[in-house]
Parts: structure tokens; C-alpha cells; sequence
């Protein structure tokens, strides 16, 4: 038997027990679940540099949340990322079919985005599909 | 002791314990508890009605877990809980960058900071120069985002979708700019000065895209105050808060408190970048608020947003909804308050939602520019359903409304804020 199979056996015991006790006012103990938030690891301390003028904290982490699946997906990882992650796209708020049609031509006209027109067409309708209030789902 | 009822209990345990061991996969996952359940991925059209944004816990170098607004460029934002105290840890302090090609390394051995431009004697000054040749000196004050609380806009707004997290009070230390300016001679004809960091971004040269930059004018009275800070909270900054230097400019927004300072230019002719002349723009009337047909319509003249200084503002920061209170048992409401335009001097608390108030006890002064605590004494005796509220008021007079603003940009939230507590019976 795995270990944990004892430690479950010995959980069942214990909650038995606390049925067979008076325990006023109790209303439910002992319950748990699996953690569907997951965890989070602790970062090792810079031990190991040098007592130098360089001062350095290493790669930057990326935490980039995927996108909704549907057609123009594969335009948007190509050409909007080349500045930024595409967590600037899903961090919005749903935003109307308008304002979407407005931030790709920010992102061409503004910020010099270089993304062909009929690219751009795809990468608005694909935002319009998945990133408006009447169409966000994720 | 074995009733129907307890068997039902006893099974569904069961089940619910060999299912969190992963070994009945099929048995539906039961109670879902406070921990069990996430926050919504994101929010609207409505407005957040959290106090934070609901974006995930996140680890970045010489960070604590903060809230992961974007991931590159990266925005963190700070969980409310750190703000119990008047001053923020650095590890927790909220982060913002526009773009993405953020210093992973800084070698001070080669690293200068330039006063150029229009001077007498351009400056190349090393991080021993700062610390030796210029007297330290250190002033208490807020760093916030000129987007807070864009969440809560409506209709909502593109751009970072900050809770009220996008703030941070700690001590700056460092040295005065004037002091700086003074040993470079800034010269007749000075319109504006320009500070740029060693942040970029990979966008072509001249867009907004590659490189943020921003500038104050010469003759604004907040140069006296600027300070270049080597120190926060007395410690040496964080990659992420803009080591080696950033410079702080008390009672203004953030975005002029330019990280990895490294150069400082003294302009004949007003800056026309886009991060001044397009973005942070806020229309010129009272509060900064519009409307979306004003907008439309062109009707509206924008200013840069450093023309005007943080509004007052105030937040509960306990208690925060997560748990009930108990009626007759007392209870503090606390939180912190500050303003751009001076010290806070009142601060009031509503029980009944913001139809009366009554007077809060304000923390130690740590300043004009600090974060003040505050808090207030309540005994619950009813149990039922409360709405909190606090407003400041500052040494100007200036209070809180309990209007919301709305600006295409997302900025200068300030109205009266809302928690929603749950009295539960003692008996
Ligand atoms: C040439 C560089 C560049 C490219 C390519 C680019 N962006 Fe951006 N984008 C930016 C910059 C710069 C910002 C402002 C970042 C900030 O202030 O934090 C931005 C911000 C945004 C925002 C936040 C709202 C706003 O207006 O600030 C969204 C949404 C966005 N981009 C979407 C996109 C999409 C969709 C694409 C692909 C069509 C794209 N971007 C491609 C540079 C770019």
C-alpha cells in the first residue's frame, strides 16, 4: 500500500471519530479538496554573485495566458507579439467590435506595428470573434 | 450514532476525500470553498467590482506574488493587504512598464547618469558620484499609476485594467535634481526638462513603440521637490522600480517618475513624443471627466496630465469581504488616504452606504506627499448587510465626490469607495 493510502484510511478514522464525539455547534470539519489554484515557488536568493558593479536578476518570467481558439489565432501570436505579449489582448475588458478595429489601426498607425492590410482585416474580425461583450467567453 | 443523515455525511466524505486523492476522478469535486474558487478571468462590460484586478498571483525577481496584469512589457499590481501600513514594502510595490525591453542587468561600472542639453556644463555623473559629491535627502510620498482604477470605468476603456492597486507610498532617497541642475547650469531659453530611462521597446525609432520619455516644464514649482532616489524604504531599488535611480516627483502621477534615470536634458523647444503629446493626456475641464460623445465629437482639449496633481483619494483596506463579522464583536476599519496637493486632515467613514458619516482617526503625518492611515472603531450590534465607505478630505479643502470620472484614457479616478460586509448573529 502507497503511503497515502494509509494517511487516507487514517483521515476516514479520524473524521469517524469526530462524528462520534460531541462537538456543539460544529457543522462541517475536515474537508478537503484538491488546490485548483495551483502553488507558487519560492525564488532562490542571489547567493552566488560576484561582490562586482554588475547587478543582474536573471530572465523575466513569462506568464502568458493562451488565446481563444478560432481562425486568424495564428496571425494574432505573429504579428502582436512582437512588442508585447498577447496578454495586452486578453487583459481588456470585452471591448465593443469598434474599439478593436481602433487599437489594431493604433498599433499600425501609432506604433508602427508593420502587419499587411488583409492581415490586419483577419487579426480584427478574430479579436471582434472572441474579445466583445456579446462574444468573450474566456 | 449512526443515523441515515450521518451515513449520507460519511459517504459523501468519503468520496470526497478519495476524489481529492485523485483516485475516483468522477466524483464531482463537492463544497466549493472560499480557496477553492477563482475570480472571474476578467470583467465587464460592467465595472470590476473588485478591489483589485482579478489577474493572477505571479513570482518576478525581488517580488513578492503580485497580481500579473501583463507579462511583457510587465504590470504587477499590488494586493490590497499591503496596504494596511503607511508604507509599502518594497517587494510588494506595484510595477509598470510601457515597453518591453526592460534591464535584466545594470553594470554601475560603466552606468552614468547625463545632464545634457541646454547647460552650461554637461554632468556624467557615476552612482559614487551621486552617493558622495551631493547631500542625501529623503521625502515620504505615493507613486500611482495615472491609470488606477481603470477598471472601474464605464464604459470601460482600453489600457491596463488596474484595481486600485497601481500605487505604492515609501521613502525616496536620493538626490535633489536641483542640486544637479544647479552644478550643470541650466541655461536661459530652458522650456522644458526631459528625462529618459534605459528601458526601450522594439518599435521604429520615433514611435512611442521604442522608447518612453517624458518631460516637465521648467518653471513648474514640483523641480523644487524632484528628487533622483537611489534608495526606497531604504533600500536599494528593485530591478522593477527602476535601480539604479528613478526619479520621484511628489504629488504627481507616476508617469514622470522615470525608471533607470540615466538622462536628464534641458529642452529649448517643448517635447513633442508621443508620451507627452498624445498619451497621458486628460481633457481640460474639472476633474478630467467627459463624455464618450464629447469625445466623438472633437470637442475636447486635452492637457498633459502633469499639469494637475494626484486628486485625494482613500481606500478601506480592512476589513475586505473575505469573511463575516460577528455582531457585538468590534472591529476595525482601516485603510490609508492621501492627495496630491497636500496633507489629508479628515477622513470619514459611512456605515450606511455614504448617507452619514462620522469622523476616522487619522495616523502618525509622515508628510504631505505620504500615504496616511486611518481607521475607525465599530461595533456591529445588528447582524445584516453594511456598506462601508470613506472619503478624504486634504489641507486644500479638496473632498472626495461621489461621482465617477470617465476620460478615454482611464484616468484620475478618485470617487468615494465601497466595501460591502456581511454582520453575522453572536447568538
Ligand atoms: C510596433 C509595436 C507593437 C505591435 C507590433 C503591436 N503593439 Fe500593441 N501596443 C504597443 C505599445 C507600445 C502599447 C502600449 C503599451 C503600454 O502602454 O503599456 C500597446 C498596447 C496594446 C494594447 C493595450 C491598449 C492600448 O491601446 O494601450 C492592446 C490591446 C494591444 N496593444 C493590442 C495589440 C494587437 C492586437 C496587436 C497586433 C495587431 C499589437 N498590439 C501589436 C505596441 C505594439
Amino acid at each position: 500500500m502507497k503511503r497515502y493510502h494509509w494517511m487516507l484510511l487514517v483521515l476516514l478514522g479520524v473524521w469517524v471519530m469526530a462524528q462520534d464525539s460531541s462537538l456543539p455547534g460544529l457543522k462541517e470539519t475536515g474537508n478537503y479538496t484538491q488546490g485548483s489554484l495551483g502553488q507558487v515557488l519560492q525564488p532562490l536568493p542571489v547567493t552566488n554573485a560576484q561582490p562586482d558593479g554588475v547587478y543582474s536578476v536573471g530572465a523575466w518570467p513569462l506568464y502568458t495566458p493562451e488565446l481563444a481558439d478560432g481562425p486568424g489565432k495564428e496571425l494574432v501570436m505573429g504579428y502582436c507579439q512582437v512588442c508585447h505579449s498577447t496578454t495586452y489582448i486578453t487583459m481588456q475588458p470585452p471591448l465593443p467590435a469598434a474599439t478593436w478595429d481602433a487599437e489594431v489601426q493604433k498599433m499600425i498607425k501609432t506604433y508602427g506595428a508593420q502587419i499587411p492590410d488583409d492581415a490586419a482585416k483577419q487579426i480584427t474580425a478574430y479579436l471582434q470573434a472572441h474579445y466583445t461583450p456579446e462574444t468573450r467567453k474566456q | 450514532m449512526d443515523n441515515p443523515m450521518h451515513r449520507r455525511n460519511f459517504l459523501q466524505r468519503a468520496a470526497g476525500v478519495l476524489a481529492a486523492a485523485g483516485m475516483l476522478p468522477w466524483v464531482k469535486a463537492q463544497t466549493s470553498s472560499q480557496t477553492a474558487e477563482a475570480l472571474p478571468s476578467f470583467t465587464g462590460p460592467g465595472p470590476n467590482p473588485y478591489w483589485n484586478g482579478v489577474n493572477p498571483f505571479v513570482v518576478y525577481p525581488q517580488k513578492l506574488p503580485l497580481l500579473r496584469l501583463t507579462d511583457r512589457g510587465i504590470q504587477l499590481e499590488t494586493p490590497r493587504q499591503y496596504f494596511r501600513t503607511a508604507f509599502t514594502p518594497n517587494e510588494a510595490f506595484f510595477v509598470r512598464y510601457h515597453l518591453d525591453l526592460i534591464p535584466n542587468s545594470i553594470d554601475l561600472s560603466s552606468w552614468r547618469l547625463n545632464v545634457e542639453g541646454n547647460v552650461e556644463k554637461p554632468l556624467t555623473l557615476s552612482m559614487q558620484d551621486l552617493l558622495t559629491r551631493f547631500k542625501p535627502v529623503s521625502v515620504a510620498a505615493v507613486n500611482q499609476c495615472s491609470g488606477n482604477s481603470r477598471s472601474r470605468f464605464q464604459p470601460r476603456v482600453a489600457g491596463g485594467q488596474w484595481g486600485n492597486g497601481a500605487m505604492g507610498n515609501a521613502i525616496w532617497t536620493g538626490v535633489r535634481l536641483m542640486d544637479l541642475l544647479q552644478e550643470a547650469g541650466v541655461k536661459p531659453g530652458t522650456v522644458q526638462l526631459q528625462f529618459q530611462g534605459l528601458d526601450r521597446g522594439p518599435g521604429p525609432e520615433g514611435k512611442g513603440s521604442n522608447a518612453f520619455i517624458k518631460s516637465l516644464d521648467w518653471n513648474d514649482p514640483v523641480l523644487q521637490e524632484c528628487i533622483v532616489a537611489y534608495r526606497m524604504n531604504g533600500e536599494p531599488l528593485p530591478m522593477l522600480n527602476g535601480f539604479p535611480v528613478r526619479l520621484v516627483v511628489p504629488g504627481k502621477f507616476s508617469t514622470y517618475w522615470m525608471k533607470h534615470l540615466t538622462w536628464i536634458r534641458a529642452l529649448t523647444k517643448p517635447d513633442d513624443n508621443f508620451w507627452m503629446a498624445t498619451a497621458y493626456r486628460i481633457p481640460d475641464t474639472p476633474r478630467g471627466n467627459t463624455t464618450p460623445a464629447d469625445i466623438a465629437a472633437g470637442k475636447v482639449k486635452t492637457v498633459p496630465i502633469g499639469n494637475v496633481n494626484m486628486p485625494v483619494r482613500s481606500f478601506i483596506v480592512d476589513p475586505d469581504g473575505s469573511s463575516k463579522l460577528v455582531a457585538g464583536l468590534p472591529v476595525e476599519i482601516r485603510g490609508v488616504a492621501f492627495s496630491g496637493y497636500g496633507r489629508v486632515t479628515k477622513v470619514e467613514v459611512s456605515l450606511d452606504g455614504g448617507k452619514t458619516w462620522r469622523v476616522a482617526q487619522l495616523g502618525d503625518y509622515h508628510g504631505p506627499y505620504s500615504f496616511r492611515t486611518w481607521s475607525f472603531q465599530w461595533k456591529p450590534t445588528q447582524p445584516g448587510r453594511y456598506t462601508l465607505a470613506v472619503r478624504a478630505t486634504d489641507e486644500k479643502g479638496n473632498v472626495q465626490p461621489d461621482e465617477p470620472v470617465w476620460n478615454p484614457g482611464g484616468y484620475l479616478w478618485n470617487r468615494i469607495e465601497r466595501q460591502d460586509v456581511v454582520v453575522g448573529t453572536a447568538s
